[in-house]
């Protein structure tokens, strides 16, 4: 045992080129924070999610919480808010992202000012960005009822009707991921051989062919990136409905979420096993989510 | 079908690509623009093929001008030098996309066979299915030829499509781009700046610098006969040997340091000009004289080379040999005549060796010489 110790002492201290052993030493802090903080309360919610009681007093109390929380209509809401959430604004925040990123990549003048305005978002806070938006959404004095209103629609109370709370939250949702996909896109988009669209130029290539075959295809990693960042993004979401609704999962529980509906059983309601193994639920969901997703972009790209 | 180019100008600005350029392929023609890098051949290239406006003049392909015609109506297949294929296409999708966009479209089938037909000629039926980043250098260079010709252009335009390839294998593929051109018997022109690849490849040769056609002509013609210094220096490797020297008109002598060159060895009937009219230019300014290395002989030196025959040679001189570079069935013995490093090749059996002194006979009816503006006089 001790030999082991000397020679692995000793095996540190010499050199080799391809083995540093001394590496691991370096990453020791980093990886005990990561322990402690990261995997530790990982595997806390999974042996949580068995229990019951409050949070000095746990007895394992079996499938009991997960029961209860599928029978829940408020956590299925939550689950479909989810969905809903997620299968809204990932298609269409990428749709949306992709044709600004192509309109500020064409040789527009002063395109590099609104590439910076649209990475604004990005470093402003979710809060303060929510907060802006309730004003813009505000049924009384809103700008966003006042502009549909000139075009004959509405009047809409964005935040406070309960149909219309996933779509405010949609919007919003949307809203937010444009900034990241856009810096995204447009490296991408910069990174394409300017050749390319030459020679589809020399044969007469129309705008949208040139599109359609040199642009969306070179931009295929990058959407699959994007695709699957802001699907696991979506299933998380939380903050947004926070800010939006005024620390409320909207009128009604109309807007409540996956984590919200976690973090209302945690902190609020004091179920903890419950709160957990909701949790454990929509972890399952998003793993599934990302594998289906990975499955078909990889069948897509081929 | 011909490309007449005319008076064609190209001016960034201040700087002036192409001045006054004419230009005249013939039908099935190949045609190499060979210059140094910035000589404006890209650009005279980029110009036929409408990527580039010309600041002046004309561009006729059959007779028409194309200068105000869209690239995709000028009937032009053009290669690139980094091939632009499309790295997410498979080769086959590559050579068909000149098939299946723009206004002239035809449908999936009929291009799959047009395009088997063009990948049959440039030998890649095989790679069909294969993307271009898993294909070599050689073999992407035939897809993009392929890609070129699937649309039957008039005209081939192919912007220095070797100089990405190693050596060995340019060789092979520039023979085989003069097979296919001559098979499918398009108008070609072909821009390089390597003047071997241009020597091979080309029927004729148009030699430009600094935006001016110097000398379009024949291969053997522009080493045999330039127009010019810049082109005899530009053709030949290795390269021309070049004098400065002054013109002794009493003794009707091309005088140097080391050796001058009587006007009376000179070959009367070689003179570009009258003699009379040539000994004005040439006491007025000087001259440049131009050697090819070839033309310089060893008739002697500390090893028994005396007997070449240093008296067949006019103009004889000693030296010392500062290095001798092997290239295979000869070598390039570099030396210093009138302070000017010289090369000269000799059969590798009979190269001296570094530290020789040799004696340098010149075979005075081959030189050339030229005026101080670089003219050529004889």
């Amino acid at each position: 045992m001790a030999g082991g110790v000397r020679g692995w002492l000793a095996r540190v201290g010499s050199y080799s080129a391809e083995r540093q052993p001394r590496a691991w030493l370096l990453l020791l802090p980093a990886l005990a924070c990561i322990g402690v903080f990261n995997v530790l309360p990982l595997v806390r919610v999974f042996v949580m999610a068995f229990q019951s009681g409050s949070l000095r007093h746990l007895r394992f109390a079996g499938w009991s919480n997960f029961v209860a929380v599928l029978a829940d209509p408020s956590f299925v809401r939550a689950l479909v808010n989810t969905g809903v959430f997620a299968c809204v604004t990932v298609p269409v925040g990428l749709v949306v992202s992709l044709m600004l990123a192509v309109a500020v990549d064409s040789r527009m003048r002063g395109s590099r000012v609104f590439e910076a305005l649209l990475f604004v978002p990005y470093l402003t806070s979710v809060v303060a960005v929510g907060v802006v938006f309730r004003y813009l959404f505000n049924g009384d004095f809103g700008v966003v009822d006042y502009v549909l209103s000139l075009v004959g629609l509405g009047p809409f109370d964005f935040l406070n009707d309960p149909r219309l709370s996933m779509v405010t939250l949609c919007v919003f949702g949307v809203w937010l991921s444009l900034a990241f996909n856009i810096v995204i896109l447009l490296s991408g988009l910069r990174a394409i051989d300017p050749l390319l669209y030459r020679v589809a130029d020399l044969y007469g290539a129309s705008a949208w062919e040139r599109f359609s075959r040199i642009t969306l295809p070179q931009l295929a990693p990058m959407i699959t990136f994007l695709s699957i960042m802001d699907l696991i993004n979506a299933f998380k979401v939380y903050t947004e409905v926070y800010v939006l609704f005024n620390g409320m999962p909207g009128v009604a529980d109309s807007a409540v979420t996956a984590v919200f509906y976690v973090y209302d059983k945690f902190y609020v309601q004091g179920r903890y096993g419950q709160g957990m193994a909701a949790a454990v639920v929509l972890f399952a969901l998003i793993l599934v989510f990302t594998l289906l997703q990975s499955l078909l972009v990889r069948r897509l790209s081929r | 079908m011909s490309i007449t180019i005319r008076h064609l100008g190209k001016r960034y600005g201040e700087r002036v690509a192409l001045r006054d350029v004419n230009l005249e392929v013939c039908d099935g023609e190949l045609v190499c623009l060979l210059g140094p890098s910035g000589c404006g051949k890209s650009t005279l290239l980029n110009i036929v093929a409408g990527l580039l406006d010309p600041s002046g003049g004309d561009v006729l392909i059959d007779g028409e001008s194309v200068v105000r015609t869209h690239p995709k109506y000028r009937g032009i297949g053009m290669v690139f030098q980094d091939y632009a294929l499309y790295p997410h296409m498979s080769v086959e999708e590559n050579v068909m996309f000149p098939l299946r966009v723009g206004e002239h479209r035809v449908a999936r089938r009929e291009a799959l066979v047009r395009a088997r037909r063009f990948m049959r000629l440039t030998g890649i039926e095989d790679l069909a299915r294969l993307r271009p980043g898993s294909l070599s250098g050689g073999q992407q260079q035939r897809v993009a030829v392929a890609r070129a010709l699937v649309q039957e252009p008039r005209v081939l335009l192919l912007d220095e499509p070797l100089s990405n390839l190693d050596a060995r294998l340019r060789l092979s593929i520039r023979e085989e781009i003069r097979r296919i051109v001559k098979a499918t018997r398009v108008t070609t022109v072909f821009v390089t700046h390597d003047q071997e690849e241009a020597l091979s490849i080309g029927d004729r040769i148009a030699v430009m610098d600094r935006g001016v056609i110097q000398q379009f002509a024949a291969p053997q013609d522009l080493y045999l006969d330039p127009a010019n210094l810049f082109v005899a220096r530009f053709m030949g490797s290795p390269v021309l040997n070049t004098f400065c020297l002054s013109y002794d008109g009493g003794r009707r002598v091309l005088a140097g340091d080391d050796f001058s060159v009587p006007l009376g060895v000179l070959d009367v009937s070689r003179f570009r000009r009258p003699v009379g009219e040539a000994e004005s230019v040439l006491a007025a300014g000087g001259c440049v004289l131009g050697v090819r290395p070839e033309h310089f002989h060893l008739v002697g030196g500390s090893d028994g080379l005396a007997d070449a025959g240093a008296d067949r040679f006019p103009v004889v001189f000693g030296t010392l040999v500062e290095s001798v570079e092997m290239i295979g069935r000869y070598a390039v013995v570099h030396f210093t005549a009138d302070d000017e490093r010289c090369r000269c090749v000799v059969d590798v059996r009979r190269a001296p060796r570094a530290g020789d002194r040799v004696l340098v006979g010149l075979d005075c009816v081959s030189v050339h010489v030229f005026d101080a503006d670089g003219g050529r006089l004889y």
